[in-house]
């Protein structure tokens, strides 16, 4: 099983002192905080996998902010990020959002207002998280699943009735209700509109 | 006609034996004609008696061609027609005008030109009726040379008008009267020069108070060793005005080193010195307005500078509040927020202070300057734009670097300058490749150097025709000052700017500052 990581704010900032004073103002409210000072060391510490979110300064000599969230894009990370902007940096705010940042918020800010964004993305992230765990717990009950169980599972989910499935798969109908049984319990299925729930939501995913 | 070799008849002299006569009129023809001077003897009437070889030689007769005409065939008008009347006036009142005096007269030669010359008259003692003797010596060419040093002392005299120059000789031996020029009085606006006040004194007291010492200093040298007196100063006149001046002086001595003669010349460069100021005042001018644009240019990013230490403060005092509530709050969190608040503090207020520095209209000043602190000075204003165009600046100095003798804040204007159009120039260079690089070393010909080194398109050969012109400019919204005024101020510290290309794409701009050098009289 996977084991809980409480989750991280992640700072990116090149200024130390904006850097180090968002680090106390989250330690100051209990938030678990990691600091880098560019695009590059955040990269390479690999912590776009973890859960939390991502702080960003929008505008950093080297790798910009922009920059670096296209590269967290070509990684395929969730990380929800905020972006801090400073004074007319409004274009490239519209930018990053379309880019899939989940907020921005212009310098100099109050707390509360970076605080409610950052338990938003928190929560997002969290969200996001309990998705996917919960669509790779359905793969692994998929991945269990004989070939013929999977036929005829698939089947199922199309709609179609036991005596018409036997028909397809020029099976008895009794063999395919054994079947059509142990797939139910190998995918923990409460009902026939769970299991179809479950794998429409992968199937969606895979898309 | 008289034979010339004989003495005229009917002189009472000659009445002696016929060979005694003979040997004294020969003897007395050979003095004539070994004398250096064109010797002439006429009688009462002005008829020439004798004529001697000197006088071929000077008037281009011959004597036969002369002796018992009338001597004023020699003379150009008016003495030829007045000539006769002499000697009538002589005979009848003994007044004699030219016996025993001389002077100077003009005469004729047989070619019709007429020379200068110096004439002495005697009488031949106790000739009956008189006889006159006339010594002629030709001054034609101490005459030219006269005229030649009249002349020369006339344009020197022009010369030292027009150059506003003044001389003056000491004799401190007292050998010779002291020399004062006459320009030198109106320089000096006095009337005389003389021993009451001498000019050293005179000068002493009206030097300008805060060029005195440096007077005094030059002086004393020139009075202890070999070194020559070479001063510009102020001085302010009996009337209140002052005048610029540049003294050269020097001293000579005799053979045991006693100072002999003081010899020098005070030019009034009062009118170069006011040119010069008011040429420095619009530059100075030109240079400031210069600053505030590139201030103008520079608002948003230094909006941005400022906004940082804002923004930490913020947070580090709303953190502070948190720490303060929480019930298991550590004490050591709260100061070290407190901390960074005083410290970001001084960092706005510092950022405050080099901007206002930066465009504060002031003298320009001449001061050892630390380089690496210029540099490090210079980041925070430098940093601004580079953030916003996303470009990294490095800087790349040496330790330690010697200062340079320079106005600290016209170098930062000229690095700051040469940095903000790095940073312009790449604009279209991918973000990951947009460095500035600002190296500082020093050269081994005692000269500090510094490099601004970009990556962008470098420069196409047209613009770099102009690259210095004033108000040639590639950017929308520049006004073409920028490296003019860079390049006025560089060489005004007596350096170099210029340019090349940078190892594969983009510019390097360099310049170079003398390092400090020994105090320089001015």
């Amino acid at each position: 099983m996977i084991k809980e990581i409480r989750p991280t704010v992640f700072v990116v900032d090149d200024d130390a002192a904006v850097r180090d004073s968002l680090r106390m103002l989250l330690k100051s409210v209990g938030l678990p905080v990691e600091v880098f000072e560019s695009g590059q060391e955040f990269l390479d510490a690999e912590r776009d996998d973890r859960p939390g979110c991502l702080v960003l300064d929008i505008r950093m000599p080297g790798m910009s902010g922009l920059e670096l969230q296209g590269k967290l894009n070509e990684r395929h990370s969730i990380l929800p990020i905020i972006f801090i902007t400073g004074h007319g940096d409004v274009p490239m705010a519209v930018e990053a959002m379309q880019a899939g940042a989940v907020d921005f918020i212009q310098k100099p800010f109050r707390d509360q207002d970076l605080l409610d964004r950052i338990n938003q993305a928190l929560e997002k992230d969290a969200g996001s998280r309990r998705m996917l765990a919960e669509r790779n717990m359905i793969r692994k009950r998929l991945e269990s699943l004989t070939p013929r169980e999977r036929e005829v599972l698939d089947l199922v989910v199309a709609g179609k009735a036991n005596k018409v499935i036997a028909g397809d798969l020029n099976l008895s109908q009794r063999t395919v209700e054994i079947h059509r049984a142990r797939v139910m319990e190998k995918m923990e299925a409460h009902s026939l509109a769970h299991l179809v729930r479950m794998v429409l939501e992968v199937e969606r995913a895979e898309e | 006609m008289y034979d010339d070799r004989q003495p005229a008849p009917g002189n009472p002299d000659d009445e002696t034996p016929a060979s005694r006569s003979t040997r004294a009129g020969l003897e007395f023809r050979s003095l004539l004609d070994a004398a250096v001077d064109a010797i002439i003897v006429i009688d009462q009437r002005g008829c020439v008696e004798q004529f001697s070889l000197s006088a071929e030689r000077v008037f281009g007769y011959k004597a036969e061609e002369v002796v018992g005409r009338n001597v004023s065939m020699l003379m150009p008008e008016p003495y030829r027609s007045e000539h006769d009347g002499y000697l009538e006036r002589y005979h009848e009142t003994g007044e004699a005008r030219i016996i025993g005096i001389g002077r100077e007269v003009r005469a004729q030669r047989k070619d019709g030109t007429i020379f200068p010359c110096e004439l002495a008259v005697g009488q031949v003692a106790e000739a009956r009726p008189p006889r006159f003797i006339g010594f002629i010596r030709d001054i034609t060419l101490r005459k030219l040379a006269d005229e030649r040093l009249r002349r020369s002392e006339s344009e020197l005299r022009l010369a030292q008008e027009l150059a506003n120059l003044g001389n003056y000789v000491i004799h401190l031996d007292h050998s010779e009267p002291d020399y004062y020029s006459p320009k030198l009085h109106r320089i000096l606006d006095v009337a005389a020069i003389d021993d009451a006040v001498p000019l050293t004194t005179l000068l002493r007291l009206w030097v300008h108070p805060s060029d005195r010492e440096r007077f005094d200093e030059a002086l004393e040298e020139l009075q202890s060793t070999q070194a020559a007196f070479d001063v510009e100063y102020r001085i302010v006149r009996a009337d209140g005005t002052t005048r610029h001046l540049h003294h050269i002086a020097q001293l000579t001595r005799d053979a045991e080193g006693r100072p002999v003669r003081h010899v020098g010349t005070v030019h009034d460069i009062t009118d170069r010195r006011q040119t010069e100021d008011d040429a420095r005042q619009l530059q100075e001018r030109l240079t400031h307005f210069s600053r505030l644009s590139t201030m103008g240019e520079m608002a948003a990013g230094l909006a941005h500078e400022i906004n940082q230490p804002l923004s930490a403060i913020t947070m580090y005092a709303q953190a502070c509040q948190r720490f303060m509530r929480s019930p298991n709050r550590e004490d050591a969190d709260v100061l070290e927020a407190l901390e960074q608040i005083s410290v970001q503090a001084l960092r706005a207020g510092e950022v405050i202070r080099r901007l206002r520095n930066f465009v504060k209209n002031r003298e320009v000043k001449r001061e050892p300057v630390d380089c690496n602190r210029l540099l490090e000075d210079l980041r925070t204003l430098a940093e601004t734009d580079a953030r916003l165009h996303n470009v990294r600046l490095r800087i790349d100095d040496e330790p330690d670097l010697p200062t340079v003798h320079a106005d600290p804040i016209q170098l930062q204007q000229v690095v700051l300058n040469l940095v903000r159009n790095a940073i312009d120039a790449m604009d279209d260079v991918p973000e990951t490749q947009r460095e500035v690089v600002l190296s500082a070393r020093l050269l081994p010909e005692g000269e500090i150097e510094v490099v601004v080194a970009d990556h962008g398109s470098g420069l196409v050969p047209e613009a770099t025709e102009h690259l210095f012109n004033p108000f040639f400019t590639t950017k929308s919204g520049g006004t073409g000052l920028g490296l003019a005024i860079s390049r006025s101020i560089v060489r005004a510290h007596g350096g170099r700017l210029w340019h090349t290309p940078n190892e594969r794409t983009g510019a390097r701009f360099h310049f170079t500052l003398p390092v400090s050098p020994a105090p320089r009289r001015e």
